[in-house]
């Protein structure tokens, strides 16, 4: 019980003294001697404990006046004879040690109760929070489940294109081969044109399933992250297009590249389409001037290719990184359309950046960010 | 190659054997072919039950199977014949549409022989067939008690 306003408890503090004093008198009149110091320290300690330190106080203070008053030799006057000044310290220390027991338990009592009732609020809080991390929980299996789910369903999408649609595809090209070569004489011209044109339609209906294939697997596969070295992708990237450039007159520029943190097959693949594509588009030079090399980041590095072909219109960069997205006639540069849309795939599943710079007729340069070896090396360490 | 072996041709498209039918004539190779057109048909003739009841006795020298198969599909054929005592010596060539990596690790899982992807390309096709065939019905010695006849 605590009461806030203090006329109330200097009130309750006057009444108790009063109704302690009454009852003394009475005690008195009716013969029982000497209650009147238990009343006192009584009302006392009922007053220290339920109306706070002020009226405490205060009913010591009236207390100890009526003790005198009433009760002390001589009777009825504040004075105090010698003899009794023993009982009246007594009375007036006992008061005073009484208040302030009371008023220290009732402090001791206080604290406790406020930290019973600031454990409880924490205890509902923290089941409160339990119940919320249970349903983030039951909303992330959730997800995780239909995320399972559409991948499966993605694997056996591209699963059914591998396999489906192949087969019909291979059909086409056979029959068609077929009948080229049983009735080649009795067709005219034109006949023999159409047939080709179906064949050749098939064909690169083939390779745009293996390259959509190849692409949908990039987001599927595994990546068996480690130190790669781009040196050596580079190496083994202009040799194996090597063989496709002989009679051309390719001047590569190779910087000393450093070592990256990724999938190697996967940074392989990047590093051959991109070169593929620099010595693709630079075919109509007479010297073809092929640059590879990089520049230094904080936490990663970009790597560049570049090349003096072509190039393209600044506008269209946007639509480069496309899946089947072309910015050439098929007529002038072969291709699916399929190559840059799987470096971007690529880098992004890195953690890096592709980007291209160009203009028409004066060759193009695509930058790819990746993160550098020690820096990964030592996030995997730091991480358990 | 003095004989020539007999294939086994597991393949449910007729269009798909038809064309292999066709590589497989150009060198002489289809007189010894037979054709099933599902999973259980394979085993059938294997076990020369059904309409293969009354066959003569006696494994294949290869058989090329495809995964993708009505009612018994490739790789149950192949589960099958590896844990038969009697028909696990028979060389297995997959021919197949898949590229899946996950088919081919079952599939060499299973103890298949070769894995062969069907190429989309008609002459590659006929190469790929004519190297098989070459192979595994004439080259190959194939496991003791396999059919072969004098050419």
């Amino acid at each position: 019980m605590e009461w806030g306003r203090a006329p109330i408890r200097y009130g309750f503090s006057v009444a108790c003294v009063a109704i302690a004093l009454g009852l003394g008198l009475a005690c008195r009149y009716y013969g029982f001697l000497d209650a009147e110091l238990s009343l006192f320290d009584l009302a006392i300690v009922v007053v220290t404990w339920y109306a706070g330190v002020g009226p405490s106080v205060l009913a010591v203070v009236l207390s100890t006046a009526c003790f005198d008053y009433f009760f002390v030799e001589p009777i009825y006057s504040f004075e105090v004879s010698r003899a009794e000044l023993p009982y009246f310290f007594l009375f007036m220390g006992s008061a005073v040690i009484i208040a302030w027991f009371v008023a220290v338990r009732r402090r001791i009592e206080t604290d406790l109760l406020s930290t019973r009732d600031q454990l409880q609020a924490e205890v509902e809080q923290r089941r409160r929070r339990e119940e919320e991390i249970r349903e983030l929980n039951k909303d992330l299996a959730k997800r995780a489940r239909e995320l399972e789910t559409s991948n499966n369903e993605l694997e056996s999408f591209a699963y059914s294109v591998s396999h489906d649609l192949r087969a019909p595809l291979r059909h086409v090209v056979g029959f068609s081969e077929l009948l080229q070569k049983h009735a080649s004489s009795a067709l005219d011209e034109k006949s023999r044109r159409y047939t080709q044109t179906i064949l050749e339609s098939a064909k690169r209906m083939g390779n745009l399933i293996d390259d959509l294939l190849a692409f949908s697997r990039i987001g599927r596969a595994e990546t068996k992250k480690r130190l790669v070295s781009l040196d050596q992708l580079v190496k083994e990237a202009v040799a194996e297009i090597g063989q496709d450039t002989k009679g051309r007159d390719i001047v590569w520029k190779i910087d000393p590249l450093p070592v990256c943190y990724g999938d190697r097959s996967m940074l392989r693949l990047v590093i051959v389409n991109l070169l593929s594509n620099a010595v693709k588009f630079t075919r109509m030079r007479a010297r073809a001037e092929i640059e590879i090399g990089y520049v230094d980041g904080e936490n990663e590095v970009h790597a560049f290719v570049r090349d003096n072909g072509a190039g393209f219109d600044m506008r269209y960069v946007n639509k480069l990184f496309g899946v089947f997205q072309r910015l050439h006639l098929p007529e002038d540069f072969e291709g699916t359309g399929i190559g840059l849309a799987t470096v971007r795939r690529i880098i992004h599943h890195h953690g890096g950046e592709v980007r291209a710079e160009g203009a028409v007729d004066q060759g193009a340069t695509f930058t790819f960010s990746l993160p550098k070896g020690q820096v990964a090396e030592e996030r995997s360490a730091n991480t358990p | 190659m003095s004989e020539l072996g007999r294939v086994l041709l597991v393949e449910d498209d007729p269009r798909d054997v038809e064309l292999t039918m066709t590589a497989l004539g150009e060198y002489n190779l289809a007189n010894e072919v037979v054709v099933a057109r599902d999973g259980q048909k394979a085993l059938d003739y294997l076990y020369c039950r059904g309409e293969f009841g009354d066959r003569s006795n006696g494994n294949p020298a290869v058989m090329l199977l495809d995964l993708k198969l009505p009612k018994v599909d490739g790789l149950e054929v192949l589960q099958q014949i590896r844990s038969d005592q009697r028909l696990k010596l028979i060389p297995v060539v997959v021919l197949t549409s898949s590229r899946e990596e996950k088919d081919m690790i079952r599939s060499y899982n299973l103890g298949v022989n070769a894995y062969v992807v069907k190429p989309v390309d008609f002459h590659e096709f006929v190469n790929a067939i004519k190297e098989l065939g070459i192979f595994w019905a004439v080259i190959n010695e194939p496991p003791p008690g396999s059919m072969k006849k004098a050419p």
